[in-house]
């Protein structure tokens, strides 16, 4: 592996975290919190695809279609049957929603491990052209595919937010979702847009990194994880901002156990968060408020 | 009798970026003296009990308490000799009245590590103690509060706002600060906050009422300061202070469309306390 | 001075172990804890059942004192049971100290440990404080992992030698019977602790941390106090594990298990500590011992989590409480009515 091969592998993990943030971010502008399930969504959507493929011997991108409507359907249902219901009783206090959000991410993660089995699938590369050689770097298809549509979501994403009436009400709704409420906005249907994109976002991420490594059951949390980092570090200022947090990690999580062994990235990932959190909890790019 | 000086504040003053919330307020307050505070909406009522009590820290002055330097976090201050109370009741709201009360007398014996850390095993070990029991009960007593056992969360605001000022008095505080503790009360609220007023005042320390409510304030307060856009517009007796020309401009000049000068407020029949 | 001389023996006479605070869930919980070892009798897979059962409840009982009480969710009980394990393990294996000093030092080093990782994240709270102990328990266990030296690597530290107070070594029945009274009791004095002037202070920090701080309390000070206590009793949990299962490894504690933590007090009821038992109690009988379904316990105990936040936001003591307070609001109408 040279050199250049690393960076590669950077940036296309770089691109994956970015496309957990930016689901991540979707949320967070139009609902307020951090939905920590998203990391689960991205397993549902990687590992359904996989089963699909393996036991009804189903093409790719059928099953690659079924996980993720199921991934939508279920980021719905976190929105509707959970998160609403729980903050409308507690009154959009934090630790409630925090709790709620938890308690889905490990009941998504049981079941996967209940309806597809608890060991490691293979990912299930959608694209089948041969492996393109650009110099010394080898570029696996799905490596390509994955750098392609990540570029691609924030594109539209920017696009969307900027240029669309629903787009440019999430931020107004995300701001405050009593006062948008009391405005007359449709608080509840943005958010669930923003749930739904979210878990879209999330799926085809998954699906498009299972390759790389596989994916279990257990991948969850981690990448809800890395995928929150982030966010965190990019910070919620621009929609491009998750991308970038998501550059920064992939440089850690490559570039660490390269130099430094096996589990660098564990506290490379812990030091990031306690620099972050502790001195720039907003993130390095801020949204600038016009007074 | 020489009053002693308890309370000096110099030069307080705060600005938010370019704004400036309270500018250059000087004040003297004495040992059994109860000091009205009014103005409108935005006047800096509430940012002077901040910066009193540490809730807020002041751009510039400084304060003395019984002649020694009056500064540091919200809880220094308050082992110091503040309580207060604030303009919005910060209740433990799953918690019942009782318990509610109690904090007031429990926090000074928690105020240091130690008793941080010792506090906890002596809690488990003897969770009751009859004085605080028997203290919070006066406490309720002097203020007419007579369920115990109902829950934070269910009392309306006046009935906070009384538990709040229990919580306060159970400090035994030096000064006791008061952020408009009669909106959303009743008559019944009113007489009991009037009440513990009088018994600060008896004990030899002294009272800062904040409260739009100007005739109300004038009936209970030995001394008033009118604030204006962050300054102090007029200083003196009550009677004066209702009669005096700073007093007709802040509530009735060019801009008298405030309608705070008397908003919902009740205006029990309260006894006058420097009878 | 008649009067004052009276009043000691009238308060002897008057008082009633019924108004003992917390009695009412220490008698509740001792019948249960009796009834649950006359159910495990001499069965070795059973007893094992109630040492994890016991575990659970530790750990969630920890993480009961900042979680519910505090209202700050650190994630980071893996690492602080963990060190209660390792303190047995490495007691054990590395020194010639009675074991029994390994649940002295355990405990204390993971509330150090508490107040150092609160220390650093002292501005976070919510989501934040909630990732960064979560990645805190993963960088642990990595640790664990990586100094072979001290932790014995993945293979983790075995062959514990037995525990002998003062010439006394318990079987390991006693062992059993053992956890199951230390778990009572630790729930009784949090019970208590949650009512007395320490637990009204550190409750109210969840609500109004300004009031606190006004009263002339240092939030964040008490907060790290909280934290400390919290892993300790964690620590205490782990060490218990330890000696029990004989050995331990860096995937003794995993995160699957503070998930299951702060899923226990709500399946059981978060009002008491007890609740908190109680979810341990059936978090073990769902993912442990459920021999029909045995792989899908863990979904049906966290889609019984998300149920009950929606329906039964009390949980199961917070509901049988409910209960028994209507039946006794009806027995006693009854009368009046006939």
């Amino acid at each position: 592996m040279t050199d250049l091969q690393l960076w590669l592998s950077a940036v296309e993990m770089g691109c994956f975290f970015g496309m957990l943030a930016l689901a991540y971010y979707l949320i967070h502008v139009g609902a307020g919190f951090f939905n920590f399930a998203i990391g689960p969504y991205a397993m549902m959507g990687g590992l359904c695809t996989s089963w699909l493929v393996i036991t009804y011997d189903l093409g790719v991108w059928p099953a690659a279609a079924a996980a993720v409507a199921v991934t939508v359907v279920l980021a719905a249902v976190t929105e509707l049957g959970v998160v609403r219901p729980v903050q409308r009783r507690s009154g959009g206090g934090e630790l409630p929603a925090l709790v709620a959000v938890a308690a889905v991410l490990f009941a998504i993660q049981q079941l996967a491990g209940y309806v597809f089995g608890y060991p490691t699938l293979p990912g299930q590369s959608l694209a089948t052209f041969d492996p393109v050689t650009v110099g010394e770097v080898t570029v696996q298809p799905s490596s390509l595919l994955m750098i392609v549509v990540a570029l691609l979501s924030f594109a539209l994403s920017a696009v969307w937010i900027r240029s669309t009436r629903t787009g440019r009400l999430l931020r107004a709704v995300g701001d405050s979702n009593r006062a948008a409420a009391l405005l007359g906005l449709p608080v509840n249907r943005i958010r669930l847009i923003a749930f739904v994109l979210a878990g879209l976002v999330a799926a085809l991420a998954g699906i498009l990194f299972a390759p790389k490594a596989g994916v279990n059951s257990l991948s969850g949390l981690a990448w809800s994880l890395s995928g929150f980092l982030a966010v965190v570090v990019g910070g919620t200022g621009s929609v491009w901002a998750p991308l970038f947090g998501g550059m920064l990690l992939g440089l850690v999580e490559v570039f660490l156990p390269y130099y430094f062994g096996g589990q660098a990235h564990v506290y490379g990932m812990l030091f990031i968060a306690l620099l972050f959190f502790a001195f720039k909890p907003q993130g390095l790019f801020v949204r600038t408020v016009r007074a | 009798m020489a009053e002693e000086i308890l309370l000096v504040g110099r030069g307080l003053t705060k600005r938010y970026g370019g704004v400036t919330a309270l500018s250059e307020v000087d004040f003297q307050l004495r040992a059994g003296e109860v000091l009205g505070l009014v103005g409108p909406n935005g006047a800096g009522k509430t940012t002077l009990v901040d910066l009193i009590s540490g809730a807020q820290a002041a751009t510039a002055g400084e304060l003395t308490l019984r002649g020694s330097k009056l500064g540091g976090s919200a809880s220094r201050r308050a082992r110091a000799g503040l309580g207060r109370t604030f303009q919005y009741p910060q209740l433990a709201l799953e918690l019942d009245v009782r318990a509610n009360l109690l904090l007031g007398r429990a926090a000074r014996r928690h105020a240091t590590l130690w008793q941080m850390i010792t506090g906890a095993f002596v809690g488990a070990l003897r969770p009751r103690v009859a004085a605080d029991e028997a203290a919070v009960r006066a406490i309720a007593n002097e203020l007419g509060i007579s369920d115990l056992d109902r829950e934070a969360g269910d009392l309306s605001l006046g009935e906070q706002r009384l538990v709040e000022v229990g919580r306060a008095l159970g400090q035994d505080p030096l000064v006791l600060l008061l952020d408009e503790p009669f909106a959303g009360s009743d008559a019944r609220g009113v007489a009991g906050i009037a009440e513990v007023i009088h018994t600060v005042r008896r004990r030899g320390h002294a009272v800062i009422l904040v409260d739009h409510n100007v005739d109300l304030v004038a009936r209970l307060v030995d001394r008033i300061m009118l604030l204006d856009r962050g300054r102090v517009v007029f200083d003196g007796d009550p009677r004066e202070c209702l009669a005096s020309p700073q007093m007709q401009s802040v509530y009735f000049g060019s801009e008298a469309d405030d309608d705070d000068a008397g908003d919902g407020s009740p205006r029990a029949e309260v006894q006058d306390v420097r009878s | 001075m008649t009067t004052q001389t009276i009043q000691p023996a009238a308060a002897t006479a008057g008082w009633d172990i019924r108004r003992v605070p917390g009695i009412g869930g220490l008698a509740l919980g001792g019948i249960a804890a009796v009834l649950i070892l006359l159910w495990v009798g001499s069965d070795g897979y059973k007893q094992t059942l109630v040492t994890s059962a016991a575990t659970y409840a530790l750990i969630a009982l920890g993480m009961y004192v900042p979680y519910l009480m505090a209202g700050s969710l650190s994630m980071a009980y893996s690492a602080y049971a963990g060190i209660g394990g390792y303190a047995v393990g490495l007691v054990s294996s590395k020194t010639g100290l009675p074991l029994a000093v390994a649940w002295l030092v355990g405990p204390i080093v993971a509330a150090l440990l508490a107040v150092l990782l609160g220390l650093v994240t002292r501005r976070l709270s919510g989501f934040f404080l909630a990732a960064v102990t979560l990645l805190f328990g993963m960088a642990f266990t990595a640790f664990l992992i990586d100094a072979e030296a001290l932790s014995g690597g993945s293979g983790g530290l075995g062959n514990l030698r037995p525990l002998n107070l003062f010439g006394w070594t318990p079987s390991h029945y006693q062992v059993v019977l053992g956890s199951a009274v230390i778990v009572c009791v630790i729930a009784f004095l949090l019970d208590r602790l949650r009512l007395s002037p320490w637990g009204v202070i550190v409750r109210t920090m969840r609500d109004a941390p300004r009031a606190v701080e006004a009263a002339g309390v240092r939030v964040p000070v008490l907060n790290l106090v909280a934290l400390a206590l919290g892993a300790a009793i964690a620590a205490v949990g782990g060490g218990l594990f330890t000696y029990s299962a004989g050995s331990i490894t860096p995937d003794t504690f995993t995160l699957n298990i503070v998930f299951l933590a702060i899923f226990m007090p709500l399946i059981g009821g978060a009002g008491t500590p007890w609740g908190a038992v109680a979810g341990a109690v059936i978090a073990v009988e769902l993912t442990l011992n459920f021999p029909a379904i045995q792989t899908s316990g863990t979904l049906l105990l966290a889609l019984g989590v998300l149920a009950i936040m929606l329906v039964a936001p009390r949980g199961v003591v917070g509901y049988a409480d409910k209960l028994r307070t209507r039946t006794w609001a009806l027995l006693r109408k009854e009368p009046d009515r006939g």
